[in-house]
């Protein structure tokens, strides 16, 4: 972004006192509105898309996994589709249901986890305690499931790694039966608590039109009416067979963003439910050479987040040549960027995270300009401080 | 906290009463050093309802000139690095740094990636290894739970030797550990 | 399905005009060659069209293997791939970059997610975007070597040892 030497720019330091990843942010501000913004990732760069190309297909598994804790298995599927497809194997269809039913589980984790954070940073910290307290519960069913509450390893190459049990199934039903009914508290909450709806009401809106112009991606575009939804429009697992309902709002605001989710949150539970029901028979894997055949996949699922999108190319070895991670935060934050401007500074911390930043699949602190007097720097608290202050 | 040296019998008094304040009520600073957020909700996940570890007077505040033990995730990425060095410094005499998860020890999965620098303690000097990928929040609250142990014994904690054998309810971990402060 | 193979000729008929070769690697895909001076009128063909939306900008390092004896050495090349997504398909405009010629216009103007692509794209393969405006690292450190591009084959990581805090 270009800078107008006329506005004060505030630096936020990349030590970040609770909850977030690092990452800088800088924000021109005119007075109290934002005229400027400008993202500077890299805190959480690793080098992972040069990483793989060292490490063989399998062991690629558990790196990709590891981009993010919130989204782990979804990127260990988006990788583990590409490169069946690039060997042209056809997975077993009751590997796919409990993928399917694992990155379902993964999606509701995720959003009660934002549903917290967000909450958290607008200063309803009640809220975040129960969701957290709340998401325990799918993080104890991921645990039953596959033995570690964050990188659940699911996958294998041609297949999943364990299976689901009919006590499993009962165990599973019997912790969704519990969020449905929080997550039904949660709405209510979003939905009538005067102060929530008065910090996110109108916050950060996005047309329609603005959306698609910018390509957003995610819930943050379905919030603003642009019916988008990899399950649906490229369905993928057994998407077609347990299909979901896009979920969309009209507001296209901050306010919108939330009841999207937690309805995302529902069709996940009654999704989820279908798949114990009528679980497919048969085998768990299917064989996948070592040497993957050469050419080049795209592979695109929906994460919690977004679109995520994997570009795989390989040359006929034991290595991947290139594999390239498009995460669904590295397109939302265009449009963060663009909605910035013209918003209150006090606003920016709702507007930030009502996006659900995934740091780590991006790689933060905030910098805040304000004419010559120089960066200012403030912790993201501070910030975070800010806006609770204003609205009080 | 700064350490003033009385010549008198009131140096043990004032040893032992800012020792027990430290032990009860140890304020703990969070830093992520590039992890990929899950050894952080963990330990996020250690103030919440369930495990609450607030009531052991732990508390995780903002501030590095008001904490005494740094909780430190991630491989240290390149740009992280100075970020995380700069508090470290920060931080008032006596500090304590605990790494948590696989990538604070070793670089974790990503160990050999250009842009990490690998376990913490190869930038910082850590006194406790919470390892795990990532660690139950029991894990790091046991980890806290160690140092803190150490600290009432007075002094910084020392590698743990395996026994050989047997669950007597405590914690062993292998000599390799001595291996990692070189 | 029917509608991903409409949608995909309906893209193909638009690019046309711009394409070097056109193929079809995968059922849901269309890959189209591009030489860079059709690139913005391409990207403006899609926009224009509004088929789908940029998904993502992937570079692709490809070093030349050593000529054999008496043979030309061809030289290292860059390509560049522009995803654009509509429901189920996916067209790639693909370029291919000499070392030498590593210069592409920026498509900021026409899609503007595409300056994040970009300007990652620029500090891991080192290609110059002209009408770029952002300055500095998006991704790597702030004391990254310059001219080091990491994506790229030849670089194999850093050997350097560290220096930490006394004690460490």
């Amino acid at each position: 972004m270009t800078a107008d030497t006329n506005k004060f720019v505030i630096p936020i330091g990349p030590q970040h006192p609770a909850l977030k990843e690092p990452a800088n942010f800088e924000f021109w501000v005119d007075g109290e509105i934002v005229t400027g913004a400008s993202v500077r990732l890299g805190y959480v760069h690793r080098g992972i898309e040069k990483g793989a190309e060292v490490r063989t297909w399998t062991q690629n598994l558990y790196l990709m996994e590891r981009i993010c804790g919130i989204c782990s298995h979804v990127h260990a599927t988006a990788y583990t589709l590409g490169v069946e497809k690039l060997a042209g194997v056809e997975v077993p269809p009751r590997a796919n249901a409990i993928r399917q039913l694992m990155a379902e589980l993964e999606r509701i984790h995720s959003h009660m986890l934002w549903l917290g954070v967000a909450a958290h940073e607008g200063g309803f910290d009640t809220l975040f305690m129960y969701s957290w307290r709340d998401r325990e519960t799918v993080m104890d069913l991921l645990e039953k499931i596959s033995g570690n509450k964050v990188h659940y390893s699911a996958n294998l190459l041609g297949g999943v790694k364990f299976d689901i049990t009919p006590e499993l199934a009962t165990e599973v039903h019997k912790g969704l039966d519990f969020l449905e009914e929080r997550n039904r508290f949660y709405l209510k909450v979003v939905t009538t608590d005067e102060t929530f709806i008065g910090r996110t009401r109108d916050i950060g809106t996005m047309t329609t039109e603005k959306a698609e112009f910018l390509g957003a991606i995610g819930p943050t575009a379905r919030a603003s009416g642009v019916a988008r939804d990899i399950r649906v429009d490229a369905p993928y697992l057994t998407y077609e067979q347990f299909p979901v309902k896009v979920m969309t709002h009209t507001s296209g605001d901050l306010h919108g963003r939330f009841i999207v989710r937690i309805h995302e949150t529902f069709e996940s539970i009654r999704v989820i439910r279908e798949i114990l029901d009528h679980m497919p028979q048969g085998d768990l894997t299917t064989r996948v050479p070592r040497r993957i055949p050469a050419g080049e996949a795209v592979s695109r699922v929906e994460a919690p987040r977004g679109e995520l999108l994997y570009f795989i190319a390989s040359n006929g070895s034991e290595k991947p040549e290139r594999v390239k991670v498009r995460t669904p935060s590295l397109c939302n934050w265009s449009t963060v960027l663009s909605l910035a401007i013209g918003l209150k500074l006090a606003d920016m911390p709702m507007l930030l995270s009502g996006i659900d930043p995934c740091f780590s699949c991006n790689d933060r602190s905030i910098s805040l300009k304000r004419g010559q007097q120089g960066a200012q720097v403030w912790s993201w608290e501070k910030l975070r401080q800010y806006g609770i202050e204003y609205y009080r | 906290m700064v350490q003033q040296t009385l010549n008198s019998s009131w140096q043990g008094v004032l040893t032992k009463v800012t020792n027990w304040a430290r032990i009860n009520s140890p304020w703990a600073i969070h830093f992520n050093s590039g992890s990929c957020n899950g050894c952080d909700i963990q330990i996020l996940a250690t103030l919440t309802p369930r495990y609450d570890v607030e009531r052991f007077g732990i508390k995780l505040q903002g501030s590095p000139r008001h904490a005494d033990v740094l909780i430190c995730t991630g491989p240290v990425t390149m740009q992280a690095r100075d970020a995380l060095l700069r508090t470290y410094e920060q931080m008032p005499e006596p500090k304590f740094v605990i790494a948590v998860g696989s990538c604070g020890l070793s670089g974790g999965v990503f160990h050999g990636c250009y842009n990490i620098v690998g376990g913490i303690n190869e930038l910082l000097p850590v006194d406790v290894f919470v390892p795990g990928c990532p660690p139950r929040p029991e894990g790091i609250i046991y980890g806290v739970a160690v140092l803190l142990q150490a600290l009432k014994a007075g002094k910084r904690p020392e590698p743990i030797q395996w026994s050989g054998g047997g669950l007597d309810g405590v914690l062993h971990s292998g000599s390799g550990l001595e291996d990692h402060h070189g | 399905m029917a509608s991903t193979i409409g949608s995909l000729g309906a893209a193909e008929a638009v690019l046309k005009p711009f394409a070097t070769t056109i193929t079809r690697p995968q059922p849901e895909r269309l890959e189209v060659n591009i030489h860079p001076d059709n690139l913005l009128a391409a990207v403006r063909a899609l926009v224009d069209e509004s088929w789908g939306y940029l998904s993502a900008i992937v570079g692709l390092d490809r070093p030349a293997q050593l000529a054999a004896e008496g043979m030309s050495q061809p030289e290292s090349a860059i390509d560049v791939l522009y995803l654009f997504c509509s429901g189920a398909a996916v067209v790639t405009l693909r370029i291919t970059l000499s070392y030498s010629q590593a210069v592409i216009p920026t498509i900021s103007g026409i899609a503007p997610t595409a300056m994040l692509y970009e300007w990652e794209l620029r500090e891991m393969f080192g290609v110059e975007v002209v009408g770029l405006r952002v300055t500095g690292h998006l991704i790597l450190a702030d004391d990254w070597p310059a001219g080091v591009y990491p994506l790229r084959k030849s670089f194999t990581g850093f050997n350097q040892p560290i220096v930490g805090a006394e004690g460490a």
